[in-house]
């Protein structure tokens, strides 16, 4: 039981440390006093006596702490008294402690904001089991439903009938699943059974039948799909996902068996996806219902299901355990070629290196189908080399700040050495004091990254409704900006604390009191320097990308956005059969002209400045095929002025060229240009696919009109051409029923005057004609517009933010600098202007020193943006290199700045008595 | 700093409890004890003595107990635990192997 005594002694030693140190130091006392008193009676003077008998007994400071040693908890007791200490020494100085931890937070905060988003973007897997035994065929975002050839080969886009024959010819995977590519383009109408509810637009996605179980998912309630429901035949059903089940029906678990119409077919739904689930990618539109693949052709009129030229689906797999995934890819490719070889695609193409070249490259498949990743990718490298840059200008602050403090505490840290500190007891209460200070700094950093991820997110994805990304940092990320500030706090606490433990206690405290008149070391002014060169990058980057947004937005588009909206629709899901249509339309047309000011109802499969784009081979007849394609709009008679395109040439788009009027075309300026380049009137000429051979005739173009910008304004020279909504051409034999080009998209409405509940009578008009025509997306045309601009309006705008977080630190820094010089040399001040120096002079005199650096920095930054202006020019539009205007307005705004920063304390030091110097000499 | 010259931890601790094993001593009476036996041959620093006495106790080798001195003043008194008088002896053995052990070394060669 000695061990338990010993337990006991050893905890009291930590409990009772205060009154044990009061007893050490009564003993040492009464040591201390027989000695002197023996002294004494040796016939030793008073004096004398007291310093022998300290000779005899030691340094009793160092041996007090030796002593508390000895009982085993120093380590803990003095790091406490250290924190305490340094805590205390922070709240002295408030101004310092302010900045420095200001300083760290928005440098920390930008950068673990920014890896916030990187993290949830590009490391985070999918919340499903095991997800780093998942495998994706294939590396590209192909999107949706493609036919023809790939034409850099790499697959990733694949038939049905190429998915099945995968899944039986690869005994390397446990699981192969596929899911639909294009999902989030082609919504589905969904109304429960027996309710009242609305039939409402909502995101549907067709997955094979092993789908969940390839993810390894378990049922929230009811049951998941298992191969038996991906069958011909095999009863309709579908899976809802946790959060439409809690959103729309809080839970209710009789929404299971219950009846939903998809599209307008009886589905029953057999159970709940489990929480978190959100789909196999991030999305901002995640799928509320899961279906399988066979029953695509049903609830979505599609006819490609089984046709093994159409390429729809994505795959993903989990491979088996040690399976080498390089011989894996070798043949999955030589599979995919082989059975490639069997279709009209490989059969028809003129491109002979088509076999050879065609490939599937298999990627991680653990963060699922990652296309919002590569949308951000060169946003988010730029926007981290920005944080990064704002980061190295608040470390070179925080490093300059402390460097300052350390010098003013010199006679502090001397004095503490004279009196018996142990010097590395002194080094290390200097570096908890940095530590302490980064620590501060990371937590409020941890703050400024939250709210920053938020800001950062709703700017991102603005107008979406589900944010697929939780702002809160993750663990990776607190040990990110935690690390980041430790390595700050110690990186520039260790220059200080060696300098403090290089002193000779004896000089520091002769020279300390009156400052050596040299102001800042040339370390400090290089900081200042690589500052004000570090912000001029980043100024001139905002710069030009404000630029570049400017220049975008004031781009005619060749559009008219005023009064006019647009109500995406999809007839399809309301079940209306294509030969349906052209009633559909001419209702549609007419429902919304009987409503009040409105002046035109334009048709279309999709409209200008939105993300989709349907595009064909073109070939003009009488010519020879370019290998060239263009996109095509299906549009019905009024819908060029609907979105204000001018016809410039011929005529547009008739009421009078229906279905069974002979088909016609017109096409766009570039269209022309390109296909009809040598002045030939384009009237009366006749263009189609290329395949068949017959196909080249189908249109005549009747008409010209000018190039409004689709898709992006960086789209040059995008060709395309505009057909009547409802025709189709002799040489197209598939038949009608199965023709999904004749579905309108999209309904655009032009009115006489502002009409702000538009959105509920588009809905309610809609909602007469057929209770399933809901509306997929309501919007004016200058919100899509503006939607478009999301991307360089959020790159814009986080290139000012940090530009302007640069300059306000690199402004902080000069000031801090400043004003230390004019500190140290006030009684030099002093007396020149005591000797008559006016107060001018020292003004210039002080700004004369913080501007050479400025302008040091400046030269240095002018040099650097060169090859930065370069890195960044593919992001820029129509911008190249630096140009003069970005350069001019950065270099003004931080010659402003730095000046300011330099007035103050320039002002403060020609503002010094000189009367009152001298008198402190 | 720290160390007294020339002498081994372990060394002090024997002196230490050679010192309290007839009587309970205060700090001063054990340096000086240490001092007149060792005929001033070991000079220590006196002040070296308090970070020894602590392990000592923690090891519940001696106690300490506060008392009054013959002149009337209050000092902590150390005295030999049971513990204590078995590891005086252990070591006590030790220490004489040792040195004849040298001795017989230093005088035979």
């Amino acid at each position: 039981m000695a061990w338990v005594h010993r337990l006991w002694l050893r905890l009291q030693s930590l409990f009772l440390r205060k009154g044990l140190a009061k007893e050490l130091d009564g003993e040492m006392q009464f040591h201390l006093d027989e000695l002197i008193a023996e002294n004494i009676g040796a016939g030793m003077s008073r004096e004398e006596a007291r310093s022998a008998a300290l000779r005899t007994f030691g340094n009793a400071t160092a041996l007090k702490e030796e002593a508390r040693e000895a009982w085993g908890w120093t380590c803990l007791e003095q790091l406490l008294q250290d924190v305490r200490y340094a805590i205390r020494q922070l709240r002295k100085t408030p101004g310092f402690t302010a900045t420095a931890v200001l300083t760290l937070a928005l440098g920390i905060g930008a950068n673990a904001a920014i890896f916030t988003l990187m993290d949830a973007l590009m490391m985070r897997s999918l919340p499903v089991a095991d997800p780093k035994t998942l495998v994706r065929l294939g590396d590209t975002s192909d999107c949706c439903v493609n036919s023809g050839s790939v034409e850099n080969g790499s697959y990733a886009l694949f038939s049905t009938e190429m998915y099945e024959r995968l899944k039986k010819y690869a005994p390397e995977f446990e699981d192969l699943a596929s899911m639909q590519a294009g999902f989030p383009y082609r919504p589905v109408v969904a109304r429960r059974d027996g309710t009242q509810e609305n039939a409402r637009s909502v995101m549907g996605e067709f997955v094979s039948g092993n789908y969940f179980q390839t993810f390894g998912l378990r049922p929230a309630a009811g049951r998941l799909f298992s191969d038996s429901d991906d069958v011909k035949g095999a009863a309709m059903v579908a899976v809802m996902s946790y959060t439409a089940w809690k959103r729309d029906y809080a839970g209710d678990t009789s929404v299971i068996r219950s009846t939903f119409w998809i599209n307008t077919k009886a589905v029953t739904l057999v159970g709940i996806a489990p929480e978190g689930f959100f789909g196999d990618r991030l999305s901002t539109s995640p799928p509320d219902f899961y279906l399988p693949i066979e029953t695509h052709t049903l609830i979505s009129n599609a006819p490609y299901v089984h046709d093994p030229d159409v390429r729809w689906l994505y795959i993903v797999g989990r491979v088996k355990p040690a399976t080498q995934l390089g011989p894996l890819q070798e043949k999955t490719s030589v599979s995919v070629r082989q059975w490639l070889k069997e279709t009209r695609t490989f059969s028809s193409t003129p491109d002979k290196s088509l076999p050879e070249k065609t490939h599937v490259v298999l990627t991680p498949g653990g963060a699922g189908i990652q296309d919002l990743r590569e949308q951000y990718q060169s946003n988010l490298g730029l926007l981290m080399g920005a944080s990064g840059l704002v980061l190295l200008i608040a470390c070179a602050n925080i490093a300059n700040l402390l460097l300052v403090r350390g010098m003013r505490r010199k006679t502090e840290v001397s004095l503490r050495a004279a009196l018996g500190a142990a010097r590395n007891r002194i080094v290390r209460q200097l570096l908890t004091e940095s530590v302490v200070l980064a620590g501060l700094g990371g937590i409020a950093g941890l703050a400024v990254a939250y709210l920053g991820a938020r800001m950062l997110l709703r700017l991102a994805f603005s107008g979406a409704e589900t944010i697929p990304i939780d702002p809160r940092p993750s663990v990776t990320v607190l040990g990110f900006a935690f690390a980041l500030s430790l390595l700050t706090g110690i990186l520039f606490g260790v220059a200080p604390a060696w300098m403090a433990s290089q002193t000779n206690p004896s000089d520091a405290l002769k020279s300390g009191v009156r400052g050596t008149t040299v102001g800042a070391s040339l370390l400090q002014r290089s900081l200042v320097v690589l500052q004000a060169a570090l912000s001029l990058v980043l100024l001139v980057g905002a710069g030009l990308f404000a630029q570049s947004l400017t220049k975008l937005q004031a781009t005619d588009l060749k559009l008219d956005s005023r009064n006019r909206y647009i109500a995406h629709i999809n007839p399809q899901g309301a079940g209306y059969s294509p030969r349906e249509l052209e009633t559909l339309y001419r209702t549609i047309e007419q429902r919304f002209h009987e409503l009040p000011g409105v002046n035109r109802v334009g048709i279309s499969n999709y409209t200008p400045m939105e993300e989709n784009n349907w595009s064909n081979g073109v070939q003009v007849q009488g010519q020879p095929y370019s290998g060239r394609d263009a996109s095509f709009i299906k549009a019905n008679s009024e819908y060029f002025d609907s979105v204000g395109t001018h016809v410039i040439m011929g005529r547009g788009i008739r009421t009078q060229d229906v279905l069974a009027a002979p088909t016609v075309a017109v096409v766009n300026q570039t269209f022309v240009k390109d296909f009809l380049p040598n002045g030939e009137n384009p009237i009366g000429r006749h263009f189609g696919s290329p395949l068949p051979p017959e196909a080249n005739g189908d249109y005549e173009i009747v008409g010209v009109v000018e190039d409004s910008v689709y898709t992006s304004l960086r789209w040059k020279d995008h060709r395309m051409y505009f057909v009547p909504i409802t025709q189709r051409p002799s040489s197209n034999k598939e038949p009608i029923d199965q023709d999904l080009s004749l579905y309108a998209g999209a309904l655009v409405l032009q009115t006489q005057w502002p009409v702000n509940n538009m959105e509920e009578i588009a809905r309610k008009t809609l909602a007469e004609i057929n209770p399933n025509l809901a509306v997929v997306k309501f919007q004016t045309f200058d919100q899509q517009i503006a939607d478009r601009f999301n991307h360089d309006r959020l790159v814009a705008q986080l290139t000012a933010l940090f530009g302007g977080l640069a300059l306000l630190l690199a402004t902080i820094g000069l000031y801090g600098v400043t004003a230390y010089t004019v500190a140290r040399r006030t009684s030099e001040i002093g007396i020149r202007m005591a000797l008559g120096a006016p107060r001018g002079g020292v003004i210039a005199m002080v700004m004369r020193g913080a501007m050479s650096q400025t302008a040091i920095g400046l030269a240095i930054g002018i040099l650097a943006t060169l090859p930065c202006a370069r890195l960044v020019e593919s992001q820029l539009y129509e911008l190249k290199g630096v140009n003069a205007t970005a350069l001019a307005a950065s270099v003004l705004t931080l010659a402003v700045a730095s000046s300011l920063a330099g007035l103050i304390p320039a002002r403060r030091a020609a503002s010094t008595d000189p009367a009152q110097t001298l008198r402190a000499e | 700093m720290g160390k007294p010259n020339g002498l081994v931890q372990g060394t002090l601790d024997l002196f230490i409890l050679k010192t309290v094993a007839l009587e309970p001593r205060h700090g001063w009476a054990i340096a000086k004890r240490i001092q007149q036996i060792s005929r001033d041959v070991l000079q220590v620093q006196q002040g070296s003595l308090y970070p020894a006495l602590h392990p000592l106790q923690q090891k519940a080798w001696i106690r300490a107990k506060w008392a009054e001195t013959e002149t009337g003043r209050r000092a902590k008194f150390y005295s030999l635990t049971a513990a204590g008088r078995v590891q005086l002896e252990n070591e006590a053995a030790n220490w004489d192997r040792l040195s004849s052990a040298i001795n017989l070394v230093v005088q035979t060669s």
